[in-house]
């Protein structure tokens, strides 16, 4: 038996997440998503594949068993639409909870912003998301889900973002785990990733940030809180551009808390509709979240942010120092970039972006370099004379904690998809030479074959078992006595072996049985063979000469 | 292998307990292969099939480990056992794996002798650091309080274990050693960097509890913990911050803590803490470290100095300016200097001596001249020392009471005026002026320190502070032939209540060492009590009887000293024996005749300080030498003539530098259920033996310790012999009800019956007591307060009610 891994997406690049596994005849899709930088047909993965990969399949609900979506970000299930209502899937969709509630906003937000913005052709409807969403069947975490009478799966903690999770497949002995996106450190609002020790064949992990490794996230931490404290009690305002969800979250209770404890009054904004109700969600969504708001939730919900103001997009004019987070992060457009518009000319405000900008952006030009002057077109221009903070939290984990991961699960092999190639070959080799793991990291469309362990349950006779116990009280005895004597660390060799005959019949049982006991069963009496060895040797030579050679030859 | 059958299903483990505390004692020493056999079982068992019977085989090695009596090797063997099992699916076995793992490193790390290479114990550190990264957030936990038990592991695997990058090692920068290949562990880089950041508070706490300890070892892995260590400050959770604050006053006790000026902000950031004990412990820290730069101790003054313009009636900043300038002559006397101008400058009402900085820089400033370095005459000038005179009362009430006196001398002394304190009238002789102003007033503000970091529970500080007592103690003695006698019996009691003020606050072990100090200043004070007499040529004046009582409150406190306490250092009990000795020679000299026992105790004493001093650690001093010597020579049937003042002469008491984890042995005695007393008297019938159900838990008792149950009641005196086979409980505390009859009930109304706990203190086998009368075999130590029983007979209390 051999675990087939078909990477339609994420395949030496960043985007598009999509991995087809077949295991043991059962055909899994982990994570249906789309590419951002591509606005063509290169967008979704190439799904036809799957069924010219299925010999005898007509449609993708046959050739596929399920769909796993391990968590809400587009990459990750920016193509689920599009799979369900246009390719025609029909079978289950499982993700957790919170993804399934986060996931129609992310895709609505998305599908808004394409159409109404871009000018583009509809992919998908409204619609077809809602209809999309009600294939969903939801998962909770370490539930294990019988898919049908061979396929179990099982998510487990993953923490990137709100109910991200990473999913153990198991059909017959044949086991693999895809991570998705994790984080192995926790953040203010997340737990670190949490998973058992499993026996596994392969494991697809993300490898992002395949080579570096990232120091303590303390310092990062301190050196935002002094900026923006600084900057507020010098009288500025602080912006920070950010994405609805997760990181804006992250950044609040850090403010929130530092604010508690520095006894400051300056208030704190959330711009949009969308951060309210997402941290409405995140206020339900509790038991998803990091152990520290696990435990002080009953007393306090973190997410009722105490210095979080109600905002107005009046506000902006008021004078005095502020916080306010605006959506969309980077400084793409909207509402972010009108802040950014009025408050970037004056010295005292500060601009905080989180996290990577992509080129093209506003965030990313600030972010190259100390501009003066940005043209937002040909007529407009904005003088930036505030201060830029860069701050680097990244939701996904670093080289040590995929290494760690990786050392933790022990698979025997390892695939690695969602990261650049370069980086990528750096850690295959890693693995190999430092865990002794095979490694692969196929690029889009490749398909990896990997051998499984087949396990076999045999049955021993009781005379056998007889006569292992016997030899291993025998053992134990002389053992006892050399502890006597004081010498523990010589007996450390602890490996007993016995002898006995695997008998493998065709529609029977495999069984372990004695020596004897073969006999036995076939119903022949025992031959036994003697072997003499010969000397062959002259008559004629002399008697002694030949008393001589027979004594050397011992 | 039969105790396979007989483990319960549902509870093993303590059959396991109890089965190893069964072998501990029974084994002679002729059949000692019990534990060892047993180690054999359970790590058989330890490899079983399944989950559970692999759990319980490590519990049970555990158990047997924590017995204390394992022999050599056993405790790799079972380390090598848990080894194997670290990597387990199952992550209560990775838990139950790595505390044993840690159980073994302690017992490994004990051992006085470097066993084992050094790469053995780089690789037992990196195979528990790889465990805290394991995903089950109680195995981080105990991982961690693994790897804070070890000792002796190399820099650059230390140094590698805070970092997450690898530290190349060829360069060789670190250590000047290089890694062996095969202790390459890529997960067990940077783990105290990935345990400060944990999700689960509790690990994050565990990490910096190691993170201290292990700075003990290192002086650059403290350095670069330090850094690690300043971000914790900023933790959300309010447990870690206070574990970081005590790693850090643990560091700052044992002097690893070099602060630097980037770490200043964080210091004076916690100064001004909203939370008090973190105030309190910031400051405490600042007391005891050394700043490098003059312009850091400026900011620590002006931090300090905002708090106590915060909270003017904080006492605690005082002590702890008082201590910071001492500990920074030079810097002290920079600002005394210019203090001295501001206040020549002043004109009169100017400066307000209330004002909080200038009581502050005052204090500072007066102890520069005993500040630790010496060697510089540093000049302060005087007029600082009379303007410190008017606060003198703040700043006695911020060290503890009495030292006004040694200050007030001191600074009266400083200014060059005439000081009429009965110290200085008392004592003429160059020498003890010297004594007063050096000694007591250091000790006493080191003392007064401490005394106040006592709340925080800081057994290191305590058992420093016990340390200075001990010295004070020796140098008391060593005084005792030039001084007058009074001054050294002053000097013991002031030592004898400073330990009383610390045992107040202290539990456990610091407890137990604490009650021992006191043993011990008693037998001291004892001894001085008993030279006095000796010295004195009418000693008939007082009569032989106060001689016996002081001779048996003597006997008393040694034997204390030698029974009650558990886990004493050998060096400690080598200085109890010597007690021991001089307590034989007393009674040889005052009876002046030689019975045969008493000598056999002697021989039986020298014998055993011989063995104890065999393997070389421990030289035999001058007294037990010469004690030898003189008993070798006569033998047993001549009379030596025993001179107790030549022995007095040459007995010294060396200051200990080990005390081991001392441990009382004590009792609780109580009587079940009801409240007795003279108001609710128990009822018995006159003459016939009555029942008292009594409560019993002993503390820090072995089961081959001899206890007994001492019930007086007038003349009468039963003794009663408790098994501990009945009691429950482990090691540590074992308890149990009893019902234990009294027969020899008076033939009165009422009576009191006197109940009490003793433990049999035993000389080898050499028995004081004739066999037969049914009491203790020896002398008998009492280990609780008497119990107080109040009877009353039946009918009498039927006619009163």
């Amino acid at each position: 038996m051999a675990i087939e891994c078909l990477v339609l997406g994420a395949g030496q690049e960043v985007g598009k997440s999509c991995v087809v596994v077949t295991i043991g005849g059962k055909r899994i899709m982990f994570d249906c998503g789309m590419h951002m930088g591509h606005h063509d047909c290169q967008r979704y993965p190439d799904f036809a594949r799957i069924l010219s990969a299925t010999p005898g399949a007509t449609d993708f609900t046959s050739a596929i068993s399920c769909v796993v979506i391990t968590h809400f970000h587009l990459d990750h299930i920016g193509a689920l639409p599009y799979f369900t209502e246009v390719c025609g899937y029909n079978g289950p969709v499982y993700m957790t909870y919170p993804t399934k509630a986060l996931a129609p906003l992310m895709l609505e937000d998305y599908r808004k912003v394409m159409v109404d913005h871009r000018g583009e052709e509809e992919q998908y409807s409204y619609e077809d998301i809602q209809r999309c969403m009600k294939k969903v069947i939801p998962v909770d975490l370490k539930q294990t889900i019988q898919v049908d009478r061979d396929l179990v799966i099982r998510a487990y903690y993953a923490g990137h973002v709100l109910g991200a999770a990473m999913i153990y497949a198991k059909v017959g002995d044949a086991a693999m785990v895809y991570t998705g996106d994790y984080n192995m450190t926790p953040d203010r609002h997340l737990g670190a990733a949490q998973i058992d020790r499993l026996k596994l064949d392969l494991l697809i992990t993300e490898s992002t940030y395949a080579k570096t490794v990232r120091d303590s996230k303390h310092a990062r931490e301190r050196e935002f809180l002094k900026a923006v404290h600084k900057c507020v009690s010098g009288g500025g305002k602080v912006l920070i551009p950010a994405f609805a969800l997760g990181r804006a979250q992250e950044l609040c209770i850090l403010l929130d808390d530092y604010w508690e404890r520095m006894n400051l009054k300056i208030p704190i904004y959330f711009s949009a509709g969308l951060t309210i109700q997402a941290n409405m969600y995140y206020k339900m969504l509790i038991g998803w979240t990091s152990q520290k708001i696990k435990d002080s939730y009953t007393v306090h919900n973190p997410f009722d942010f105490k210095h979080v103001c109600h905002f107005e997009r009046s506000f902006i004019n008021d004078p005095g120092p502020c916080v306010l987070f605006a959506t969309p992060g980077m400084i793409s457009g909207g509402f972010s970039l009108e802040v950014f518009k009025r408050w970037a000319p004056s010295e005292k405000n500060l601009v905080t972006l989180p996290g990577y900008c992509v080129a093209g952006t506003i965030g990313h030009k600030l972010m190259s370099g100390k501009p003066t002057k940005i043209d937002l077109d040909k007529d407009t221009h904005v003088d930036v004379r505030c201060q830029i903070h860069q701050l680097s939290f990244s939701p996904h984990t670093d080289s040590k904690g995929i290494m760690d991961l990786t050392e933790f699960l022990s698979p025997s092999h390892v695939i690695l998809v969602h990261g650049e190639k370069p980086q990528m070959a750096f850690l295959k080799d890693r693995i190999e030479s430092e865990l002794g793991m095979p490694c692969y990291y196929p690029a889009n469309n490749e398909t990896v074959s990997i051998p499984t362990t087949h396990y076999l349950k045999i049955n021993a006779t009781e005379k056998f078992i007889t006569s292992c116990t016997a030899a291993q009280a025998r053992d134990g005895l002389e053992k006892a006595n050399l502890l006597c004597g004081n010498h523990l660390s010589g007996v450390d060799g602890d490996v007993k072996a016995d002898e006995g005959i695997l008998l493998m019949e065709k529609s029977m049982a495999p069984k372990i049985l004695c020596e004897d006991e073969l006999l036995q069963l076939l119903g022949t009496e025992r031959h036994s063979v003697q072997f003499e060895s010969l000397l062959s040797s002259r008559v004629e030579e002399v008697q002694t000469t030949i008393v001589d050679d027979v004594v050397s030859e011992f | 292998m039969d105790m396979d059958e007989d483990l319960p299903a549902s509870e093993p483990c303590p059959t396991f307990t109890n089965l190893a505390s069964f072998t501990g004692p029974s084994a002679s020493p002729s059949s000692y292969a019990g534990p060892e056999v047993e180690v054999r079982a359970l790590a058989s068992m330890a490899t079983a099939l399944y989950p559970l019977a692999r759990a319980e085989g490590l519990r049970g090695l555990a158990a047997v480990l924590e017995k204390g009596n394992a022999g050599n090797g056993v405790a790799e063997y079972c380390y090598g056992c848990a080894a194997e099992l670290l990597r387990d699916e199952d992550e209560d076995i990775r838990l139950v794996a790595v505390r044993l793992a840690g159980i073994c490193v302690e017992k490994i790390a004990m051992r006085e002798e470097l066993s084992g290479d050094a790469d053995q114990i780089d690789l037992i550190f990196l195979q528990l650091s790889s465990m805290a990264r394991d995903m089950c957030a109680k195995v981080r936990i105990e991982a961690f309080n693994a790897l804070a038990k070890m000792q002796r592991v190399s820099d650059g695997v230390l140094l590698q274990s805070l970092s997450k990058k690898m530290i190349k090692t060829d360069t060789g920068s670190a250590t000047g050693k290089k890694i062996s290949p095969k202790l390459v562990f890529p997960c067990a880089a940077g783990i105290f960097a990935h345990g400060i950041e944990d999700e689960f508070y509790q690990v994050r706490a565990a990490a910096c509890k190691a993170l201290g300890e292990l700075a003990k070892f290192s002086n650059q892995y403290a350095q670069k913990a330090l850094d690690l260590l300043m971000d914790m400050m900023n933790d959300d959770t309010e447990a870690v911050r206070l574990q970081t604050l005590r790693t850090l006053l643990d560091m700052a006790t044992y002097g690893h803590l070099s602060v630097q000026e980037k770490h200043m902000h964080m210091f004076l950031g916690i100064l001004m803490d909203a939370n008090v004990i973190v105030r309190n412990a910031a400051r405490k820290i600042l007391g005891l470290v050394k700043l490098p730069k003059l312009q850091m101790f400026k900011s620590a003054l002006d931090g300090l100095i905002a708090g106590l313009e915060k909270d003017p009636e904080d006492q605690e900043i005082y002590g702890v300016l008082f201590s910071i300038g001492k500990n920074h002559g030079s810097f002290s006397a920079n600002i005394a200097k210019h203090l001295a101008k501001e206040i020549s400058m002043a004109s009169d009402g100017e400066l307000i001596l209330d004002k909080p900085r200038i009581k502050a820089l005052l204090i500072v400033s007066i102890l520069a001249p005993c500040s630790v370095d010496k060697e510089k005459e540093l000049d302060i000038p005087a007029v600082i020392f009379s303007h410190a005179i008017p606060l003198l009362g703040t700043i006695s009430c911020a060290l503890g009471e009495d030292t006004q006196d040694s200050l007030l001398s001191h600074l009266f002394h400083r200014c060059g005026l005439p000081f009429w304190g009965k110290r200085l009238v008392s004592s003429d002789g160059k020498d003890s002026e010297c004594f007063s102003v050096e000694t007591a007033d250091g000790t006493h503000a080191q003392i007064g320190k401490t005394a106040m970091s006592t709340n925080c529970l800081d057994e290191v500080v305590i058992m420093q502070s016990a340390r200075l007592i001990l010295e004070t103690v020796q140098g008391a003695w060593a005084m005792r032939k030039s001084c007058i006698i009074g001054e050294v019996q002053s000097t013991l009691r002031t030592c004898k209540e400073e330990v009383n003020i610390l045992a107040v606050n202290s539990s456990g072990s610091a407890y137990g060492f604490l009650s021992f100090v006191s043993d011990y200043i008693d037998a001291v004070q004892l001894i001085v009590e008993m030279w006095r007499f000796v010295q004195s040529e009418n000693s008939y004046a007082f009569g032989s009887t106060s001689q016996d009582i002081l001779l048996e409150k003597f006997d008393t406190s040694v034997r204390r000293m030698k029974c009650c306490y558990v886990g004493l250092h050998r060096e400690l009990e080598v200085q109890v024996l010597e007690l021991a000795l001089l307590a034989i020679l007393f009674r040889l000299s005052e009876l002046a005749i030689c019975s045969e026992l008493v000598l056999d105790k002697l021989h039986w004493i020298t014998n055993h300080l011989d063995g104890l001093c065999a393997d070389g650690s421990y030289e035999l001093s001058d007294f037990s030498q010469e004690v030898k010597k003189s008993f070798d020579a006569n033998c047993i049937d001549c009379n030596p003539a025993v001179n107790i003042c030549s022995f007095l002469e040459i007995f010294d008491l060396k200051p200990a530098t080990n005390f081991g984890m001392v441990n009382a042995r004590s009792a609780v005695l109580k009587v079940c259920d009801t409240d007795t007393d003279t108001e609710n008297p128990l009822s018995c019938v006159r003459g016939l033996p009555v029942g008292v159900s009594f409560d019993v838990s002993l503390q820090n008792i072995a089961c081959h310790d001899r206890i007994w149950l001492r019930m007086i009641a007038g003349e009468s005196i039963q003794h009663v012999f408790l098994d501990l086979s009945c009691f429950g409980g482990d090691d540590k505390v074992k308890s149990c009800s009893t019902v234990i009859p009294f027969y020899a009930t008076p033939m009165a109304c009422s009576f009191v019956l006197r109940a009490c706990l003793v433990i049999e203190c035993p000389f080898g086998s050499i028995c004081d007591h004739q066999e037969g009368h049914g009491g203790p075999r020896d002398c008998v130590v009492q280990l609780c307060d008497e119990l107080d029983v109040y009877f009353v007979s039946a009918d009498m209390s039927k006619g009163g009610g």
